[in-house]
């Protein structure tokens, strides 16, 4: 079996921008991902049968991203493109499996880039559940790429940037949005917020305009504010909100109920890092990066010798400090490869870790104030369902940890939470945070629910075809 | 749900336009949409029905990880509404259980 120099997981800002420095200095590069086309979450294309009229529907950081994607197909004769490839499982071979049309192949590999992105926080609360609530993230990509409305009259609830560019999204589309409500407190972080954006004036104009957009559209942003519970027969009819104090807890008296079709969730991304877990690479907890996040050195190298990670994956941190790590990895793999110099690495590596720590420092701001509250996993009661897949309820976790239970792990074996078809991502991360505020908390903390192959569902008869890759 | 037309017309032109069939219903279609856009334009936003408890499931995550949006399409259940691109005449049915006998892991 021929054995790829340089495998990267993930077509977004992280994996594009790694692939296309490496394959530069002559590294032959594979690059799989499950989409049609490149470009990962922020650069996702529109499909055949769409023609974009207005670029303003992209927004200004997308055209910035064709730039990236052109130069990834100008170098199509140096870097092996496999779309539509779920990576599906890493073995300690070396070698990575994934689905394909149809069939399943294996791929062994030297060196490894994980740059698979994040997903949107999920949050249980009562009605989550219920048609007509999406994840900011999700109903993102209705409106830009699908240029669909998710419902008629949007209720916005979460934290960060993110929700604002969403509500400009859908004002622009020409979508009714009935609140934003932001459970952070923005204002009295501003002049922080000016320090950190010292330098990052891109970011500051773009966030300007946004709010500049909702303030002109009459919509209400409602800081300090949350989202308890969602009512419905059979679909998303109403909503009850209320103030909430610095811990996201909420105020007595302050419950109000707003009729609303829709609701948009969005507290914020965590990282997927399943396929880092399972090549055994050491994670540490990290709250405002998503969670558990692979430990890295300087080069962006995991714990695994030649295995990488970049980008939103490995901590949540936006495109651009995905595209400066991306570079640095496909650097520091180019000079492990001896394509080049040991000083002409540093160098470049100088420069983007020059460009990462600008941008850090805004993205630093960013997240303190909008780090989770723990108020925020509060909001489920005794039937609420945390796991979307296995119907389990928050009663049978309290049952289970009232037992004694202090491993993610060992509650998963004992109550089936995180075994079903979404492989826990929807569950893991809240059920985390509520572990971590038990009482009884290993100091530790709860460790993580191991993911094990497939982490996407693939149909047996897929993994039964399976081929060698030529 | 009411007739307010949820598909943007503003900034893009879209592609052929043809029907599908959700639970032997006619709705729209577009070149390049996915089954979960077209039914959410349709307003149609329960896609499945949970096991246990029999709840109604729509659209999620729409970037095909919750799994929320199975459905059966063309004969296919388990088939993910939001990764799956319509195309003219297919059939499209609620997921009102989960088939593992067709073998899905995960
Ligand atoms: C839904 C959503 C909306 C967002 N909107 C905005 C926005 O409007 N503005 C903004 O500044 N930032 C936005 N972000 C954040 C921004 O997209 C990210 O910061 C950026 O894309 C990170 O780049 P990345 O390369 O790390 O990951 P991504 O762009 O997420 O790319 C990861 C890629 O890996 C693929 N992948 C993952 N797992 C596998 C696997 N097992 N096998 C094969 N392929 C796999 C994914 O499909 C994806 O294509 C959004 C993020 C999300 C999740
Ligand atoms: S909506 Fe989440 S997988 Fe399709």
């Amino acid at each position: 079996m021929k054995e790829s120099e340089f495998a990267i997981i993930g077509g977004g800002p992280g994996g594009i921008a790694a692939a296309i420095v490496a394959a530069k200095a002559g590294v032959k590069v594979t690059l799989l991902d499950e989409n049609e086309r490149p470009g990962g979450q922020i650069y996702r294309q529109f499909e055949k049968g769409y023609k974009v009229t207005d670029s303003k529907v992209l927004g200004r950081d997308y055209e910035k991203g064709l730039e990236l994607l052109r130069q990834f197909s100008s170098l199509s004769d140096k870097i092996r493109y496999l779309n539509n490839a779920t990576v599906w499982g890493i073995f300690k071979s070396r070698t990575l499996a994934f689905a394909r049309k149809g069939t399943s192949s294996s791929l062994s590999f030297k060196n490894l880039l994980v740059a698979t992105g994040a997903y949107d926080r999920p949050v249980p609360l009562p009605g989550w559940t219920l048609p007509g609530v999406f994840t900011a993230g999700g109903a993102q990509r209705l409106v830009k790429t699908e240029r669909v409305l998710p419902g008629e009259n949007i209720l916005l609830a979460g934290t960060g940037p993110l929700q604002l560019v969403l509500a400009h999204q859908i004002l622009n589309a020409g979508g009714k949005i009935e609140a934003i409500l932001e459970s952070g407190n923005i204002s009295k972080n501003w002049l922080r917020i000016l320090m950190g954006i010292w330098g990052n004036w891109d970011y500051l104009k773009e966030g300007w305009r946004y709010l500049r957009h909702i303030q002109k559209a009459g919509v209400p942003l409602l800081r300090n504010h949350i989202i308890l519970e969602v009512h419905g027969d059979g679909q998303v009819e109403e909503a009850v909100i209320a103030k909430v104090d610095k811990s996201w807890r909420p105020k007595p008296d302050t419950e109000r109920t707003v009729k609303v079709d829709t609701v948009c969730l969005g507290y914020g991304l965590v990282s997927s890092t399943e396929l880092a877990l399972l090549a055994e690479c050491e994670h540490k907890y990290e709250l405002c990066l998503g969670g558990y996040i692979p430990v890295r050195s300087e080069s962006m190298e995991t714990t695994v010798p030649g295995i990488y990670a970049v980008g939103d994956g490995a901590g949540v941190a936006g495109s651009k400090v995905a595209i400066e790590e991306g570079r640095i990895a496909g650097v520091s793999i180019a000079r492990s490869l001896g394509y080049i110099s040991d000083a002409d690495a540093s160098t470049r590596i100088r420069i983007f870790q020059k460009h990462l720590n600008k941008f850090n420092r805004l993205r630093r701001v960013l997240d303190e104030m909008s780090v989770p509250g723990q108020g925020l996993y509060e909001l489920a009661k005794d039937d609420t369902v945390l796991c979307r897949c296995e119907e389990i309820t928050l009663k049978e976790i309290k049952k289970a940890l009232a037992d004694g239970t202090i491993q993610a792990k060992d509650l998963k074996r004992m109550t089936r939470i995180g075994m079903g078809a979404c492989e826990g991502r929807m569950c893991g991360p809240a059920l985390i945070e509520i572990m971590r505020y038990q009482p009884n908390a290993s100091p530790e903390g709860p460790g993580y629910l191991l993911p094990r192959p497939s982490i996407k569902p693939i149909a047996l008869g897929v993994i039964a075809a399976s081929k060698q890759e030529e | 749900m009411s007739m307010v037309e949820k598909r943007v017309q503003k900034g893009v032109e879209r592609g052929q336009q043809f029907e599908i069939f959700v639970d032997g219903e006619k709705i729209l279609a577009y070149e390049g949409e996915t089954i979960g856009a077209a039914l959410m334009a349709a307003g149609r936003r329960t896609l499945r029905y949970t096991n246990k408890y029999k709840h109604p499931r729509g659209l999620y995550c729409g970037i095909g990880l919750c799994q929320e949006c199975r459905m059966v399409i063309n004969g296919v259940p388990n088939t993910q509404a939001c990764q799956t691109l319509a195309t003219p005449g297919c059939q499209v049915e609620t997921q009102q259980r989960e088939k593992y006998s067709t073998g899905l892991t995960g």
